[in-house]
């Protein structure tokens, strides 16, 4: 689910951060602080949400360039814990609501993740009251089970999508999302934990 | 500045007569460079001990001054998986053990540290493909990555014995 990425950053720090950091000798903290407003919660296409920055390898520089605001320039290289499932991966998550094309999954901290309908386990149907259920026969007994909301379900990643930002978004349209997760319920072991 | 610069670059290098190749003129306009994009990854365990390290904890509002809201609510996820309870010397171990079983991948492996399965079904739910590659007695070839039923059951035995599930949940389980 996690991983690290190094990268290479040419991070400037305006004055008033530099201040108190320089004269505690604590230079990486107000470093660390601006990588973490640059990049923490943030979506990298490709490369995942970033969950929390791991460390700082290297800085070098320090260099005021003219018409910077008098901000100093550093070359930092570090590492960045970023959350992004690979297909294949089983992840427990929390039914957060359903609608007609399927169920939407949340982890608490990311909540874009869909199991559309014909990834669930099969036969299913939406009831009256909007929630699927699995139709379960077995020697000629059938059982239902429904995949209630606030329900702990286990599912495998099937895609990561990054998808591009929308140029103009009308009003009414769901807001965007930079990384979407589709996953699948239909296999062995899968669906709510306490199927199993 | 920075664009006046490029295009002083292109035209006196056209002058010239040299071709600038397109991946020295990227580095301009990209915001950072990527030196690694995976540098290795991470189990949810990891994440929890490094999180932890950092001071956050459980509850949402302790974790003020030492580590984002953001960071706190992974904290939280993850205090309710199995890394909860992992210890960095049982991940060694079941790391270590695993490696006598020739089938599964390294990804397998991460996906059983992350979930624990502890029935037969949710050890099929972390191996890819786990019914198609159990071997069938009627095929006689002889493939590397061939798995048998009771290597799934050793490796599920070997989950129960090093990822021990607390003593309240199975007491739940019983009743």
């Amino acid at each position: 689910m996690f991983y690290l990425s190094q990268v290479e950053q040419n991070l400037k720090m305006p004055p008033h951060l530099l201040k108190p950091s320089l004269l505690d000798g604590e230079l990486e903290k107000g470093i660390r602080g601006e990588l973490e407003k640059r990049f923490l919660d943030k979506v990298i296409t490709n490369l995942g949400l970033c969950i929390s920055v791991y460390d700082i390898q290297s800085f070098e520089g320090g260099f005021i360039f003219p018409g910077d605001d008098g901000c100093a320039t550093y070359k930092v290289r570090c590492r960045l814990v970023m959350f992004q499932p690979f297909v294949g991966e089983v992840i427990v998550g929390k039914i957060e609501s359903c609608d007609e094309f399927g169920l939407q999954v949340s982890l608490g901290f990311f909540s874009d993740i869909r199991i559309p309908e014909r990834f669930m386990v099969q036969p299913c149907h939406r009831g009256e009251d909007g929630i699927w259920v699995w139709q379960f026969k077995v020697d000629n007994e059938e059982f239902q089970y429904s995949l209630d909301i606030d329900e702990e379900i286990r599912f495998r990643v099937a895609s990561v999508k990054y998808p591009p930002t929308p140029v103009e978004q009308s009003e009414n349209s769901e807001p965007f999302s930079p990384m979407e997760i589709t996953g699948y319920i239909n296999g062995d072991g899968l669906g709510l934990v306490s199927w199993w | 500045m920075i664009y006046a610069l490029i295009s002083h670059i292109c035209y006196f290098t056209f002058n010239m007569g040299i071709i600038l190749r397109t991946s020295e003129l990227k580095k301009y306009y990209l915001v950072f460079v990527r030196e690694k994009a995976n540098a290795g990854n991470l189990t949810n365990f990891e994440v929890f001990d490094f999180l932890r390290s950092r001071g956050a904890t459980s509850d949402p509002m302790g974790c003020i001054g030492s580590v984002s809201p953001s960071e706190c609510k992974v904290f939280g996820y993850l205090s309710g998986s199995p890394a909860y309870m992992q210890t960095r010397e049982s991940v060694n171990e079941f790391l270590r053990k695993a490696d006598n079983f020739k089938f599964i991948t390294s990804f397998e492996k991460l996906n059983i540290v992350n979930s624990t399965p502890t029935v037969m079904p949710a050890l099929y739910a972390t191996i890819k493909d786990c019914d198609k590659r159990i071997a069938k007695e009627e095929e006689q070839i002889a493939k590397e990555n061939q798995l048998e039923e009771d290597q799934l059951q050793e490796l599920l035995e070997l989950v129960k014995e090093i990822f021990p599930q607390p003593a309240e949940e199975q007491e739940e389980l019983s009743q």
